[in-house]
């Protein structure tokens, strides 16, 4: 329920979901809705919760396994093709977590969990600059995602993607 | 209508003119930690209320006062669906209150501020 609950608001946005649409989709009844999650808001953190457990922690976790560096950055970069994961925290980010304090702790412990994955793909010559380059290559990811939900053909983003892999690897 | 607010730890639903004698009440007074939470929710007035005791139900007009439904007591003043807002409550003798009030964006986020995790 969590979940479908997770892909409504993902494909819907927080405030585009209604109490109606989320009744109508999760197959629950109302006054149990507000029993179990006291809220919109309610359900919306537990969704936003499963998601980040189940879409994103797998995906930073194929980043992290990834055979190597290049294997990794692909995987990485792959991502916004299909777009696993990345879509709610995207619109989290972009709706919720400016109002929401609770979202936004949320949203910035994805982003840091994302960025110690890309993080040990790269080569840096210091702390400071593995950061950056670790920051860069997640706004590279969930930018990627932006263009493809946005209707980009997935050819270009997976090009786009495996280039700056290719790039990064060779430095 | 009824007009929310916040006085120190404590949520304030105060019912506006004629609707305290339809609901037969005007005023609630909640503590804010058992507040669960706000949401609005303009489709609520569709769902089945329950049976009403004590209070008053004109179909499509009004709602207003105490009614039971699944083993819950719901306390609803609403005439105008599209600005009801539903609060959760715990350990109160209400399990929620569906209220109208003018402007349910505002205060959703008021009650969300007040109980926000400091």
């Amino acid at each position: 329920m969590v979940r479908s609950a997770a892909e409504l608001f993902a494909g819907r946005t927080y405030d585009g979901t209604s109490i109606d649409d989320l009744v109508a989709h999760l197959g629950v009844h109302r006054n149990s809705l507000y029993k179990t999650f006291g809220s919109k808001r309610g359900l919306y953190l537990a969704a936003l919760r499963w998601s980040l457990d189940h879409d994103l922690a797998p995906l930073i976790g194929r980043i992290a396994e990834g055979a190597g560096p290049l294997e990794g950055l692909r995987e990485a970069l792959a991502a916004p093709v299909t777009g696993a994961g990345l879509d709610l925290l995207l619109l989290a980010a972009a709706e919720r977590a400016p109002e929401d304090a609770e979202v936004a702790d949320m949203v910035a412990e994805a982003f840091a969990a994302l960025d110690r994955a890309t993080g040990a793909l790269v080569r840096a010559d210091d702390d400071g600059e593995a950061s950056g380059l670790a920051t860069a290559l997640t706004a590279a990811v969930l930018g990627l995602r932006l263009r493809a939900r946005s209707g980009a053909a997935s050819a270009a983003v997976d090009q786009a993607g495996a280039a700056l892999a290719q790039r990064l690897d060779q430095h | 209508m009824a007009n929310v607010s916040i006085d120190g730890d404590n949520l304030i639903v105060e019912i506006e003119g004629l609707d305290k004698l339809w609901a037969l009440k005007s005023r609630l007074v909640i503590p804010l930690a058992n507040v669960r939470g706000a949401t609005a929710d303009p489709g609520i007035s569709r769902e089945a209320k329950g049976l009403r005791a004590p209070g008053t139900h004109f179909p499509g007009v009004i709602t207003a006062g105490t009614f039971h439904i699944d083993g819950e007591r719901v306390f609803w003043d609403v005439h105008d669906a599209t600005k009801a807002v539903v609060i959760e409550l715990a350990d109160e003798r209400y399990a929620r209150l569906v209220v109208e009030v003018s402007d349910p964006r505002a205060t959703v986020a008021l009650i969300e501020r007040a109980t926000a995790v400091s």
